[in-house]
């Protein structure tokens, strides 16, 4: 029995899906954790996105402000650090969750999800139409999430196994350390120019507003604060590159733990033929998986640690997944659905053995439709 | 254009709002980029449930009119609200400005303006609109007032009072009761200064009258009694929206001027399946759509192309601003009267509509 055989038998031995009016009762459930929490949002909510905000702030001064003094070993350790976890907090905790729309009930123009920019290469615009619409209307639908495997990666034995993917060990690290530009130009789907679909003037028109964003991010990060600097130009230079390296890296960790655990499953386009509210909470839930950690970690992760949570419930405020996540694993647990969920350290080497295992040809498994 | 617009302009590419609103606030509360913030200086009480506030805005408030009104925005329970108030004075040379409030029971912005708003809070405000605002030559005038609708006639009574009155002014002042009279000794003090100001106030429900206090809902004899040179008065009138219109009745067309503002009332709210007008402000189109479907649908079947993603609700492409009315919720049933972004997908109008579209 090959190991692909053997993922797909544990999958289906770990959930039974619902029939459809036990679905219809899941998903009416589920309604109503929405809507109770919906009704409790207020100042407790504001207070808290502000903090954050007023987090991003202060590590991002006080880390460039340390990287000025970079030529003392510990202030570019620590300056280093700081302004990556400013770039982490800003694009997690609050672009990410804040461009979902979360807070547009505050009415606060900075904090409105058509409008928010943060600092990161992709545009915010291009980030909605991806993530927000695609990656969460289709999520973990074969040929819809364009999230799976991102274009580059073989990560489930659904997906057909070719030659190239042999390096994808290799695309995978460099794909990590250069997360943000991977994510920033998902949409420009490169490959239809490569193949004569789109002309070389249809494709820089589309590159324009990546292009000026990261632009803007270069010369931000590489040429004006290390300029300030003067004669430290290089600390705060390298400074900069190994923040968003980190967050890089860590974003990509995150993000990959998501969706690409051992027990998450695919589903085909025939899924979103009459799908009702039940089942689409069944495939979000199924298709997703959360870490378990501290506060530390849930904050830092941008509440992504609750990826079933936000999944369910991609407009609700993420800090409160935490509190609605034993609910759903309640809900859940009544209805027999498997609520993925485990430490960073195992999920991600679940992660990292699809990586590693569908770089090697497998077994095509054509997917059924579960849900 | 000053040195500083010049450079301000100069750099705004550089500089994003709200980081510069986030450190400048450090230093002062009231510190923007590009809104007109104003900190509560002075509170003051002025009849039952009425208070006044005194406000000093930042350099981006661009003044008004005595007579016209302001867009108020503040924050209850995390969520930012927006009203509109009238000063009840001109603006004062040191640029503070004073808003004369009243608390309307389920009113969430005036109830928090007048029971929570303390000094040192912070409010953004809006550029002033009105049209009920003071020629350059004198006229007689009679200003008409009931309830709040006090507030932008003080304003106007105070600045025409600046210098000796050249012709005859009255004020008509209708209230429920005496406690519910704002500015009494400000009028009254008035009146003693300029002979040619007349002051008289209608109270519609308080038990004890005084000899000078009459009662009734409006009517000519009483203004004929009380202003027998109608004829030849400029009228300004302002209070709620049923007493402005039996005021208007009354003297539109006897007077040599009348003009009215009357508190909007909220927005109709129209049975499912009724057609409401939808005004797309950004694109300048009017139409009409059924009340009950979701807008996104409503707005396509009018052959409209709005952005839109998932038409579940979930992925925010097709939200936008609802300037203003009413719209439901379609899973759950909850309204929203309040201005904010509404989801097209899963929104339907309840009323008149206006959407940034």
């Amino acid at each position: 029995m090959t190991s692909s055989m053997t993922s797909v038998l544990k999958n289906s031995g770990k959930t039974n899906r619902p029939n459809d009016t036990q679905l219809a009762a899941f998903g009416a459930e589920l309604d109503a954790l929405r809507e109770r929490t919906l009704t409790d949002l207020g100042e407790r909510d504001a207070r808290y996105i502000r903090r954050i905000y007023a987090a991003v702030r202060y590590t991002e001064v006080i880390g460039r402000g340390l990287l000025f003094f970079g030529l003392f070993p510990p202030a570019w350790i620590v300056g280093t650090l700081l302004l990556g976890i400013s770039k982490i907090l800003d694009n997690m905790e609050l672009g990410h969750n804040v461009i979902h729309g979360q807070y547009d009930w505050m009415n606060d123009p900075h904090l409105s999800g058509k409008t928010f920019e943060w600092d990161i290469v992709g545009t915010a615009d291009h980030w909605r139409k991806t993530h927000n619409y695609s990656h969460h209307t289709y999520t973990n639908i074969k040929g819809m999430d364009e999230d799976i495997g991102y274009g580059v990666l073989r990560l489930f034995p659904e997906q057909r196994w070719r030659p190239f993917f042999i390096g994808q060990p290799i695309y995978a690290l460099i794909f990590a350390l250069l997360f943000q530009w991977g994510v920033a130009i998902q949409d420009l789907r490169f490959g239809q120019y490569f193949k004569g679909k789109k002309t070389g003037k249809e494709m820089l028109e589309e590159m324009k507003p990546f292009l000026k964003k990261s632009r803007r991010q270069l010369i931000k990060d590489y040429v004006i604060f290390p300029l300030i600097a003067g004669p430290f130009f290089l600390p705060v230079f390298l400074g900069n590159l190994a923040a968003n390296g980190i967050r890089n890296l860590w974003t990509y960790m995150i993000i990959f733990c998501g969706h690409f655990t051992a027990d998450v499953e695919l589903f085909p386009k025939s899924v979103l033929r009459n799908e009702s509210r039940g089942q689409w909470y069944y495939r979000q839930i199924r298709g997703s998986s959360n870490l378990t950690g501290s506060k530390l970690l849930h904050i830092m992760s941008g509440n992504l640690s609750h990826q079933i949570e936000h999944h369910l419930f991609p407009d609700i405020p993420a800090h409160r997944y935490e509190e609605m996540s034993r609910e759903v694993r309640a809900i859940c647990q009544r209805y027999g659905v498997h609520y993925n969920r485990g430490p960073l350290i195992k999920q991600f080497s679940q992660v990292i053995w699809r990586i590693l295992r569908y770089s090697l040809p497998s077994k095509y498994v054509p997917i059924k439709a579960s849900a | 254009m000053t040195a500083s617009q010049t450079l301000k302009r100069l750099v705004a590419p550089l500089v994003d709002p709200a980081v510069y609103d986030f450190w400048a606030q450090k230093v002062h509360p009231t510190l923007s980029w590009d809104r007109c913030l104003a900190r509560v200086v002075e509170r003051h009480v002025e009849a039952r449930d009425t208070v006044s506030l005194t406000l000093k805005p930042n350099g981006l408030f661009t003044g008004f009119q005595p007579g016209q009104h302001l867009n108020v925005t503040v924050e209850v329970n995390g969520v930012r609200l927006t009203r509109s108030y009238s000063p009840s004075d001109s603006l004062h040379k040191d640029g503070r400005i004073r808003l004369t409030i009243k608390a309307i029971a389920q009113g969430k912005v005036s109830q928090h303006l007048v029971h929570s708003c303390q000094i040192g809070d912070v409010v953004e405000l809006g550029s002033a609109y009105g049209d009920m605002t003071l020629p350059e030559e004198p006229h007689a005038w009679l200003f008409v007032a009931a309830g709040s609708g006090i507030t932008p006639i003080m304003s106007l009574l105070n600045t025409l009072t600046q210098k000796p009155l050249q012709q005859p002014a009255s004020l008509i002042y209708w209230a429920r009761t005496r406690a519910d009279l704002c500015f009494s000794e400000a009028l009254h003090k008035m009146t003693e200064n300029d002979p040619l100001l007349k002051v008289h106030t209608v109270l519609t429900r308080e038990p004890n009258r005084l000899e000078n206090e009459l009662d009734g809902h409006p009517r000519e004899s009483l203004f004929r009694n009380l202003v027998p040179d109608l004829e030849r008065r400029r009228i300004y009138a302002c209070g709620p929206h049923g007493f402005v219109q039996s005021v208007e009745s009354l003297l539109a067309d006897k007077a040599a001027l009348f003009q009215a503002e009357a508190f909007s009332p909220s927005p109709v709210v129209t049975t499912a399946g009724a057609p409401v007008n939808l005004f797309l402000s950004k694109s300048n189109i009017s139409v009409q759509i059924p009340s009950g479907v979701p807008l996104l649908e409503a707005l396509e079947a009018e052959g409209l192309k709005p952005a839109y993603g998932c038409r579940m609700g979930i992925c925010n492409t097709c939200s936008c601003q609802k300037q203003l009315g009413t719209t439901t919720d379609t899973r759950n049933g909850n309204t929203f009267s309040e201005p904010g972004a509404v989801r097209l997908c899963i929104n339907s109008a309840n009323s008149d509509l206006t959407l940034e579209l």
